[in-house]
C-alpha cells in the first residue's frame, strides 16, 4: 500500500513539475534535460546494465540519431522528428555490424573496442562536408509547422521526453521479466556458464545491443529537436558515452530506475557547475565525472538504488564469480 | 568407425555413446590437451583420472564445446560434435557440471536450476524436472529462494549437478565433483551419482581422487600431460602399479 502511494506521488509530481515551475523557465528546461539524459542512460542500460556489456561507444548511436534528424531537415526539408525513425533503423544495422565482432570480446576489451569505434567515427565525421564538417548542422531556426517541435518554452519538450522515457522504461521492464531478461542476467553473472547451459549468449547480447542502439538513436534525435544543433563533438564526443554510463552506474546499472536516478543527480550538478564556472569551466565537468567514476567503483559498485535493497549486498559471497561480477559490470 | 586404442569394453554396456579420438586443444601456443582418445559406452560410468594439469578439465570443456578442439574427432550418439557451439551440444543431451561450479551467484537456487532447462525443446517439462531435481537433492528444495552465492560448497556442488540435470541429459560430464568438499558430503554425492547411473544416465567423471573414482566407474582413462596414457577396467587400474606411479609421481 505504501508503495502504491509512493508511485502515485512520483507520477503526479512528474506530471505537475513543469506547471509548478512555470515561473522559472530555467527549471522547466532543467527538467527536460534530466529526462533527456535519463532516456539516453536508460537506453544504454539495456546492454550495459542488464547484459553487463559495458559499452563506452554509445555516442555513435546518439550522434547518428541527432544527425539523421538534422540531415532530413537539411536536405529534404523534413521536420527533424521524422528523421528519428530512420536514424533508429540505421543504428540497428550499425549495431549489428559493430556488435558481431566486438561482443565476442569480454569485459574491458569490449569497452575499449567500443571506444575505438566511436572515436573513429568522431574523427571521420568532420571530414565530410555533406555532414556539415566540423561546424555541424542546424535544425529549423523558426518553426514552420508544429511538427518541427521548435518551441521557446521547455514544457512541450518535457512532456515529449517524459512520454518517451516511460515508453523506454516500459519496454525495458517487459524485457527484464521475459526469457531474454532471464538469459541476460545469466550472461552478466557468468557468460561461460550461461553458454555451457545452452544460452545462445552471442545472440542475446546482440539483440540487447541492437535494441539499446535504437533507443539511443531516439535520444539523439530528441536532443536535436530540443537543442536544434549538432556538431561532431556534441553528437559523437566520448563524453556523451561516458555520461550515459555514469548516470546508469550511479543510480544502478541493470536496475530499471537506476539511470533516471543518476540523471536526477548528475544533470543538475552539471548545470550548477556550468553556471558557476561559466564557459571557462567546461573542462571541470571531466574532473567531476572522473571523481564520480572513482566513487562508484570504490563505494557503490551496484549503484545508489542498491542501498535501498539490503538483500543486494552479501559480503559472504564466495570467491567464485562475485568479484568478477562486481569488477566487470561497472568498470569504466 | 575405427575404435580408438584398447578401450576395454565392458560386458554389461552398449554401443559407444561418446567417442573422442586424438583430441588436441590449444590455447594460443599452449597445448592444453595433446592427444586424448576415449570411449564412453552407453549406460556406463567412465572415469577420467590424472593429476593437476593433466588435461581433464580441458578435455571435458572441449567435449562440451566450451573450448574449441584444434584437432581430433568428438562423436556423440554417432554425430560429430567437435567445433559446434556449447549451446548446440547441450541441446543434444550432453550436459556439463563444471569445475568450480560456475553458478550464477547473484541469483536464487531456483533461477539457477531453471537456467539449466534452457536447452529443452519443450519448456513445459521444466516444472517436472525441477521436482525431480528437488527429489534428488532435497537440500536444494529447502534453499530454493536463497541466493546461490550464499550457499556452502556441498550445496553449490549439488546445485551445479542439479542444474546440469535440468536439461534432461543422456550423458553427464562431471568435473571434479569432490573438489574441496568434506568427506561425508563427497560420499553422499557419489551415492547420488550411482543412483543416477542406475536410472540410466551415462556419466563421464573427471576426478583426482582415484580410489573414489574407480569405486564407481566401469572403465577409466588416465591422462598425463595432456595425453591418454592408460586405460582399462576400473578393477585392472585399481591394481595397476603404473597408476600408482603416475599419481605418486615416483620414478622421476
Amino acid at each position: 500500500m505504501q508503495h502504491r502511494f509512493f508511485w502515485i506521488a512520483v507520477g503526479v509530481l512528474a506530471l505537475a513539475y513543469p506547471i509548478l515551475t512555470m515561473p522559472f523557465p530555467v527549471y522547466q528546461r532543467l527538467g527536460a534535460l534530466v529526462l533527456l539524459a535519463a532516456i539516453g542512460a536508460s537506453a544504454w542500460n539495456v546492454v550495459g546494465g542488464y547484459a553487463g556489456q559495458v559499452s563506452v561507444g554509445h555516442a555513435i548511436f546518439f550522434g547518428i540519431g541527432a544527425y539523421s534528424a538534422v540531415l532530413g531537415y537539411h536536405y529534404l526539408g523534413l521536420p527533424p522528428i521524422l528523421g528519428v525513425p530512420l536514424g533508429m533503423i540505421v543504428c540497428i544495422a550499425i549495431a549489428a555490424v559493430i556488435g558481431v565482432p566486438t561482443l565476442k570480446l569480454s569485459g574491458h576489451y569490449f569497452s575499449m573496442a567500443t571506444i575505438a569505434v566511436a572515436e573513429l567515427v568522431r574523427v571521420l565525421v568532420p571530414t565530410f562536408d555533406s555532414l556539415g564538417g566540423a561546424q555541424g548542422l542546424s535544425g529549423p531556426t523558426l518553426p514552420r509547422t508544429v511538427l518541427d517541435l521548435s518551441f521557446t518554452s521547455a514544457m512541450p519538450y518535457y512532456y515529449l521526453f517524459l512520454t518517451v522515457l516511460v515508453a523506454i522504461l516500459f519496454v525495458t521492464w517487459r524485457i527484464e521479466n521475459s526469457r531474454m531478461g532471464f538469459y541476460l542476467r545469466a550472461i552478466k553473472d557468468s557468460e561461460r556458464a550461461a553458454r555451457s547451459l545452452g544460452v545462445e549468449a552471442g545472440r542475446y547480447k546482440l539483440y540487447a545491443y541492437m535494441l539499446s542502439a535504437a533507443m539511443t538513436a531516439m535520444a539523439g534525435g530528441l536532443y536535436l529537436t530540443m537543442i536544434g544543433f549538432v556538431d561532431p563533438e556534441s553528437g559523437f564526443g566520448i563524453l556523451i558515452s561516458v555520461k550515459m554510463l555514469i548516470m546508469a552506474a550511479l543510480g544502478g546499472a541493470g536496475v530499471l530506475f537506476g539511470p533516471l536516478v543518476g540523471a536526477l543527480i548528475l544533470v543538475p550538478l552539471e548545470e550548477i557547475s556550468n553556471s558557476l564556472l561559466g564557459g571557462k569551466g567546461a573542462g571541470i565537468t571531466y574532473v567531476v565525472y572522473g571523481a564520480i567514476i572513482i566513487i562508484i567503483a570504490r563505494f557503490l559498485p551496484n549503484g545508489l538504488l542498491a542501498l535501498l535493497k539490503p538483500t543486494q549486498v552479501k559480503p559472504a559471497d564466495a570467491p567464485n564469480g562475485s568479484p568478477v561480477g562486481a569488477g566487470e559490470k561497472h568498470a569504466a | 568407425m575405427s575404435s580408438p586404442q584398447n578401450a576395454a569394453p565392458q560386458a554389461s554396456v552398449g554401443a559407444p555413446l561418446l567417442s573422442v579420438t586424438n583430441l588436441e586443444v590449444r590455447y594460443g601456443d599452449l597445448i592444453g590437451v595433446a592427444d586424448v582418445s576415449l570411449v564412453v559406452p552407453k549406460g556406463s560410468v567412465v572415469a577420467l583420472l590424472g593429476s593437476n594439469g593433466a588435461g581433464k578439465t580441458t578435455t571435458l570443456n572441449a567435449i562440451a564445446g566450451i573450448v574449441p578442439a584444434s584437432k581430433g574427432k568428438i562423436e556423440f550418439e554417432g554425430q560429430a560434435i567437435a567445433g559446434q557451439p556449447a549451446y548446440a551440444i547441450v541441446r543434444k543431451g550432453l550436459a556439463l557440471s563444471p569445475e568450480g561450479w560456475r553458478l550464477f551467484v547473484q541469483q536464487t537456487v531456483e533461477a539457477n536450476l531453471l537456467l539449466g532447462a534452457t536447452p529443452l525443446a519443450d519448456k513445459s517439462q521444466a516444472p517436472h524436472l525441477l521436482q525431480k531435481v528437488y527429489a534428488i537433492f532435497p537440500r536444494l528444495a529447502e534453499r530454493r529462494l536463497q541466493r546461490a552465492g550464499t550457499m556452502s560448497g556441498g550445496e553449490r556442488q549439488m546445485l551445479a549437478v542439479g542444474r546440469a540435470l535440468m536439461s534432461a541429459p543422456h550423458m553427464l560430464l562431471l568435473d571434479e565433483p569432490s573438489l574441496g568438499l568434506a568427506p561425508a558430503i563427497v560420499e553422499s554425492m557419489y551415492e547420488t551419482f550411482q543412483k543416477l547411473h542406475k536410472d540410466g544416465l551415462t556419466i563421464l567423471l573427471a576426478e583426482q581422487s582415484v580410489d573414489l573414482a574407480l569405486e564407481v566407474s566401469d572403465t577409466a582413462y588416465v591422462l598425463q600431460v595432456g595425453k591418454s596414457v592408460l586405460s582399462g577396467s576400473a578393477r585392472e587400474l585399481a591394481n595397476n602399479a603404473e597408476v600408482q606411479r603416475i599419481y605418486l609421481g615416483a620414478g622421476h
